[in-house]
Formats: C-alpha cells, sequence, structure tokens
C-alpha cells in the first residue's frame, strides 16, 4: 500500500481522492475508495481518526479500546466502506459473526480484520483487483473465521467486533469465489459465502427456539384414518347435524349430498342412492344404531325387548331392501314398519333419522310425543313425507298397540324433522330416491313436489294435532302447578307444623290469585313510570307498600336475610378490587 | 371477578329461585310488559316473604284454635288477612 501521508493534519477526503488517483490511476471510483482506504492505513490526522472512531462506535456501539487498538487505520476503512456499505451488509455480517466477541483482540487479527471488510465491499463493488491488494492480510483472519463459526453462538455483544468476525468469516469464504471468474458480482459471490454461513447458524436457532421447527408430518396419515373411523362412529352414535360428511364410505356419496342446501334434482341423486345401496353393512349399521337410540327414548314407551326385534328386523329390511309394508308390519312394531320404509327411501334418510333421534332423544324423554305431534302439522316436507308412508303402514297395520308404536316412531321421526333446518328436508327429499319399487313409488311422490306429498299426509296429520291439543295443556297447568308446588312446599317448611293436603291446595290457590295481584301492581308502577319494563325501583316500591321495606328494614337487608349468596351478589352492588362495581349501575 | 370464584365454591344452591317458572308467569300475566334481569329475583323475595308472613298467620290461627294439624280453613283466613295487607 501506499503510504503517502499527508502533510497537513487534517485530511479531507478529496486530498485522500487525490492521493489515491496519484497512486493508481486505472482504477474505478469505487475501487479508488477502497483502494483509498486500503492507502489509508497509515494514521492520519488525529481530527480524522477521531471522526471514524465516533463513526464507528455510532456504528458498532461501545468499542473505545477497540477503536484505539485499530487504530485509525481500520477506522479509515470502515469509514470508507461505510460510504459504500448499506445497511443490508452491516446485517448480514452482524448475522454471520460469531457471538462471541472478545474486547481483547490481538492487532494482528484486528487489523486484517478491518481489510476483509474492505474486500467484501470491494467485492460487492466487482473489483476483484481490490482484493488483490488484501489477500495476504486476509491470510491472518481466515485462521480467525472458521475459530469464529465454530465458537459459540451466542448472542453479539459487541456489533462492531461481530461485524469485524462476520467480515473474516465471510471473507475466507468470498476467496473462492473471488479467485474465481471475476464474472460473478461480488454480491451473487458474496451472497453465496453468505448463505454458507448462514446454513450454520441457522441450525442453532431451530433448536433454540423448537417452537419454530416444524411438526413431523406422518402424523396426518394416521390422524386421517382415525379420523374418519371417528367420524363414522359419531355419525352413528352422536352425529350432530353438521357431521353428515363424516360418514366414510357409502355414507359419504349421500351425506355430502345432503349437506348441500340446494341439491341436483332426485334424477341426478338416484344414482348416488344406488351406489349408496350396496352398502347395506353400513346402512345396516346405521340403522342398527338408529335403532338402539331411537329405542332408547322408545324404551319410555315401548318394551325393552323390542329394540333387539327392531333391530333384527331392520337389518334384514335394509339388506332386502324390502318395501312391503306388510313385511313389517307384520314384524314386531310400528317402528319396524317405519324401518323398511326409510331403509327404502335411503340411507340418508337413515343417517338424518340417526341423527335427528340423537337430536330428539332429550326432546323425546321429556314427552315429546304430544310436543312431536304438535309439530308434525308444521308442514316440513320431510315429515309430509314421512308421515305419508308412516300413514301408509298405518293403514296396514292394525290399530291399537301399533299405532301407538306408530305415533310414537312418528312423533319421533316428526320431530327429529322439523328440528333440522329447511335445507335438511331438501336434501332429503332429493337424494331419497329409493331403489326398490315400492319405494320407487314413494320416491315418484317425493321427487314431484313436496306438496304432492303432504297432500295424503295432511288427512293423517288432522289426526295428530286432535291428541296433541289434548296433551298441550296438561304440560302447561303441570309446569305452573309443579311451581306452585315449590312454594307451597316452603309454606309447609315455614309453619313448622303438620298440614293437611288440602291446606295446601288452598296455600297454591292463595298463590295464584298473590301472583296476580303482583303483576297487576307492576303493571300500574311502571305504567306509572312510563315504562314498559318492570325494573328494580318498582319491585321496592311494591315492597315498601306492601311494608316490607320500611325505613328501619331496607331492600338490601331482606335480601341479605333471605336469599341465598350467588343471588345476594347478583342484586347487591359490590365494590371490588380494581375499582369494579359489581353489578354495574 | 370475585363473583365468579365465589359462585364456583358452591354450585350448587340450596334454596334455588325458580326463575324461569317466575318469568313465565309475568309473560303469561302481563305479554305487553318486560321483565328485567334480576328483577325475577325480587320477585321470588317478594313471594318468599309473603309465604313466610301466611305460614306465621296460619300457624297462628291453628294454635288459636288450637290444633296441631293447619287445615285449610286456617289457611283461608290467614290468606284472606294477608292479601288485604299486600294489596300494594
Amino acid at each position: 500500500m501506499a503510504d503517502s501521508d499527508i502533510s497537513d493534519n487534517e485530511p479531507t477526503t478529496r486530498t485522500l481522492l487525490r492521493r489515491v488517483l496519484d497512486t493508481e490511476a486505472p482504477r474505478t471510483p469505487r475501487r479508488r475508495q477502497s483502494t483509498r482506504a486500503g492507502v489509508q492505513r497509515t494514521p492520519l490526522g488525529t481530527p480524522f481518526s477521531m471522526r471514524l472512531r465516533s463513526q464507528t462506535k455510532t456504528t458498532a456501539g461501545r468499542q473505545p479500546h477497540r477503536a484505539r487498538s485499530i487504530g485509525r487505520l481500520a477506522h479509515i476503512q470502515t469509514r470508507g466502506q461505510l460510504k459504500e456499505q448499506t445497511p443490508r451488509t452491516l446485517l448480514e455480517n452482524i448475522l454471520l459473526t460469531a457471538p462471541e466477541s472478545s474486547m481483547v483482540m490481538p492487532e494482528s487479527a484486528v487489523k486484517p480484520v478491518p481489510a476483509p471488510q474492505v474486500v467484501q465491499f470491494s467485492r460487492r463493488e466487482s473489483s476483484p483487483g481490490s482484493l488483490e491488494l488484501q489477500l495476504p492480510e486476509l491470510n491472518a483472519p481466515t485462521t480467525l473465521a472458521p475459530g469464529r463459526l465454530t465458537s459459540g453462538r451466542r448472542k453479539k455483544r459487541l456489533r462492531l467486533s461481530e461485524f469485524q468476525q462476520g467480515m473474516d468469516q465471510g471473507l475466507p469464504l468470498s476467496q473462492g469465489p473471488v479467485t474465481e471468474p471475476p464474472g460473478n458480482t461480488g454480491a451473487s459471490s458474496l451472497s453465496s459465502s453468505l448463505n454458507l454461513t448462514f446454513a450454520t447458524p441457522l441450525l442453532p436457532q431451530s433448536v433454540q427456539r423448537p417452537g419454530l421447527a416444524r411438526r413431523p408430518p406422518t402424523r396426518r396419515a394416521v390422524d386421517v384414518g382415525i379420523f374418519l373411523q371417528d367420524l363414522q362412529d359419531t355419525s352413528v352414535a352422536t352425529a350432530l347435524p353438521g357431521d353428515r360428511t363424516p360418514v366414510a364410505t357409502l355414507p359419504t356419496d349421500t351425506v355430502l349430498e345432503d349437506t348441500q342446501p340446494f341439491s341436483q334434482p332426485l334424477i341426478g341423486r338416484s344414482p348416488s342412492v344406488h351406489h349408496s345401496l350396496p352398502y347395506p353393512s353400513l346402512s345396516a349399521e346405521r340403522t342398527v344404531s338408529r335403532r338402539t337410540r331411537s329405542s332408547g327414548p322408545g324404551l319410555q314407551n315401548n318394551s325393552p325387548g323390542k329394540p333387539a326385534q327392531l333391530l333384527a328386523g331392520k337389518a334384514e329390511e335394509v339388506d332386502a331392501l324390502a318395501m312391503g309394508f306388510p313385511n313389517t308390519s307384520s314384524s314386531t312394531s310400528g317402528e319396524d314398519g317405519v324401518e323398511p320404509l326409510l331403509g327404502g327411501v335411503g340411507e340418508e334418510v337413515e343417517e338424518r333419522m340417526e341423527e335427528s333421534m340423537s337430536l330428539s332423544e332429550v326432546k323425546e324423554a321429556a314427552g315429546a310425543q304430544a310436543s312431536a305431534r304438535a309439530e308434525e302439522p308444521e308442514a316440513h316436507t320431510e315429515v309430509a313425507e314421512a308421515e305419508g308412508s308412516w300413514g301408509a303402514i298405518e293403514e296396514k297395520e292394525p290399530e291399537g298397540s301399533s299405532r301407538d308404536k306408530d305415533t310414537e316412531a312418528r312423533p319421533e321421526l316428526a320431530s327429529s324433522t322439523p328440528e333440522f333446518p329447511r335445507a335438511r328436508q331438501l336434501e332429503f327429499l332429493e337424494p331419497a330416491p329409493p331403489t326398490s319399487t315400492a319405494v320407487g313409488l314413494f320416491r315418484q311422490q317425493f321427487i314431484p313436489a313436496p306438496s304432492l306429498s303432504s297432500e295424503p299426509l295432511e288427512p293423517l296429520s288432522a289426526r295428530l294435532p286432535t291428541r296433541v291439543q289434548t296433551a298441550r295443556p296438561r304440560l302447561r297447568q303441570d309446569s305452573y302447578k309443579m311451581g306452585l308446588s315449590h312454594y307451597a312446599k316452603l309454606f309447609s317448611f315455614y309453619a313448622k307444623m303438620p298440614m293437611e293436603k288440602k291446606a295446601l291446595e288452598m296455600v297454591e290457590k292463595c298463590l295464584d290469585k298473590y301472583f296476580q295481584r303482583l303483576c297487576d301492581d307492576l303493571d300500574v308502577f311502571a305504567a306509572h313510570a312510563g315504562r314498559k319494563t318492570v325494573r328494580l325501583e318498582d319491585l321496592e316500591l311494591l315492597m315498601r307498600r306492601q311494608g316490607l321495606v320500611t325505613d328501619r328494614v331496607s331492600l338490601h337487608v331482606l335480601v341479605e336475610q333471605h336469599l341465598p349468596l350467588e343471588y345476594r351478589q347478583l342484586l347487591i352492588p359490590c365494590a371490588f378490587s380494581g375499582n369494579t362495581v359489581f353489578p354495574a349501575q | 371477578m370475585a363473583v365468579a370464584a365465589t359462585i364456583s365454591q358452591r354450585k350448587r344452591i340450596k334454596r334455588k329461585a325458580p326463575r324461569g317458572f317466575l318469568r313465565r308467569v309475568f309473560k303469561r300475566q302481563k305479554p305487553h310488559l318486560r321483565l328485567e334481569a334480576t328483577c325475577d329475583l325480587l320477585v321470588h323475595l317478594n313471594c318468599l316473604l309473603f309465604i313466610r308472613r301466611l305460614a306465621e298467620e296460619a300457624r297462628t290461627d291453628a294454635c288459636k284454635t288450637k290444633c296441631g294439624i293447619i287445615k285449610d280453613q286456617h289457611v283461608l283466613a290467614a290468606a284472606k288477612v294477608m292479601l288485604k295487607k299486600s294489596r300494594g
């Protein structure tokens, strides 16, 4: 390097440039700078070095010792490089550098460090010539670079040191590409070299952060199989209405079709149904499971022995696809009679019934017979179809016990069907077409329009509501009576004396009158306040007028005395931590 | 906050208020009116106090007639008095 000391103590960029130009002519401006930087290794004026020092400080942070050790040479170089440097290169270097950085660095190592930096930047500028100048200096850092790489990957503490280390790492790698055809841009080769360095540090990062590591994909395959299995089971057992898709083989086609709210006409569906038919086992399973399910709630009404029969009969029917109602009617119960119809209609129906059964289980358990019947006249297409089919079965079957079963089965199914959304009904209709002839007749009934099928059902539905009406008022009275009896029990507790049953009935009558009065009073109070909602103030006013709340006894006192803690907390505002009040006012 | 914490400790309330029943009764009687959220609890409180007073009254009547058992006439008499009192 040409050491052309500047006479003046304050070397400016201009002077430096001039010097460089004088020394080496055939160079690109960039190279000139790099060479200038190399040339300027010799210590320059103190102000210049100080400037560099400050610059390095700003970039690298604290490293005064280092700066001094490096000397102005490094500073100058860094400064010169900083000019060409971009944040990108800086970051790259920082990433490359090993975290470890010792404050005490041999000057021999330090000095070459800036040289690699210079080399790197110069390379970026595609100036291999400049590198040549510093090749001899690179040898020293090369030994250091591998050491840096192999050293721990702790976080860098001093930017400058890491930066220089990164330069060391980058430089030895870049040496290869440098020797290669110079056509490669410095950046590309540098990037390639950088990539090499990147490889090693990335691995430990993933190890350090296991969350970033990717999970083994093998899990997926197993899950799918199990998932399908579970789906099948769930569809059989407690299939939700939305879980149609899970059913695997036969159900898949039909179920998927079912889920489409606006599915194709039945004609299009028939092949799918036909396709689904050759899987009687699955349908049988489902039907069996459904039967168990339906028999579960039906147990309340039917004898427990029936489910077995139903299951057997159902399986047979499903396999045979025999739509002969007499066959089914001759079987044990009306449910069996219903079964063949359903089986004929399609597994989808069965599936739906399963799901509906699962849904309507609770309902049925609650004595939903009446309610189901009430819902039947809702003119759901499905209900209409089912009822029509059931009605046909009914006509054939003898009334009486079988009718009861039919009604039970019908309400079950009917109640289940209304629960489904309209889309389901449409789906039911469309994929319905059964294969057997008898079923085909029904299908023809179903396909054209729900209204047609509903027509024959109307008389049937008309029959049902009559039964429902008788049952309904009973429920209402029961619930009301139950509520009153709840308070009557409290009366007997408060009285602390034995009571007659007539007395309890009298108490219930009194309570009834009391409730009526209470509602009237609250209505008057709310209207007086110009409100349509009864509020706590109305209640308090009522109690005050009744004499329960006085100036001595406040409402809160009464609440605390007679209500359990949970209700007290809801009624009486209390302050909690965090400057909050519950309930909010 | 603390409310939730305390409630979780005791999930089973011993003397539960039939909130649904009360709301239903009120709705049946006055369909054009609306009941606020916690008002039904106060209605329940009102009922409790009414029944308590009714029971006290019936007990007093039964004791007056020196009867060991509360009969419906005692209850009826007590109810007459109470309904008058809780006229509002």
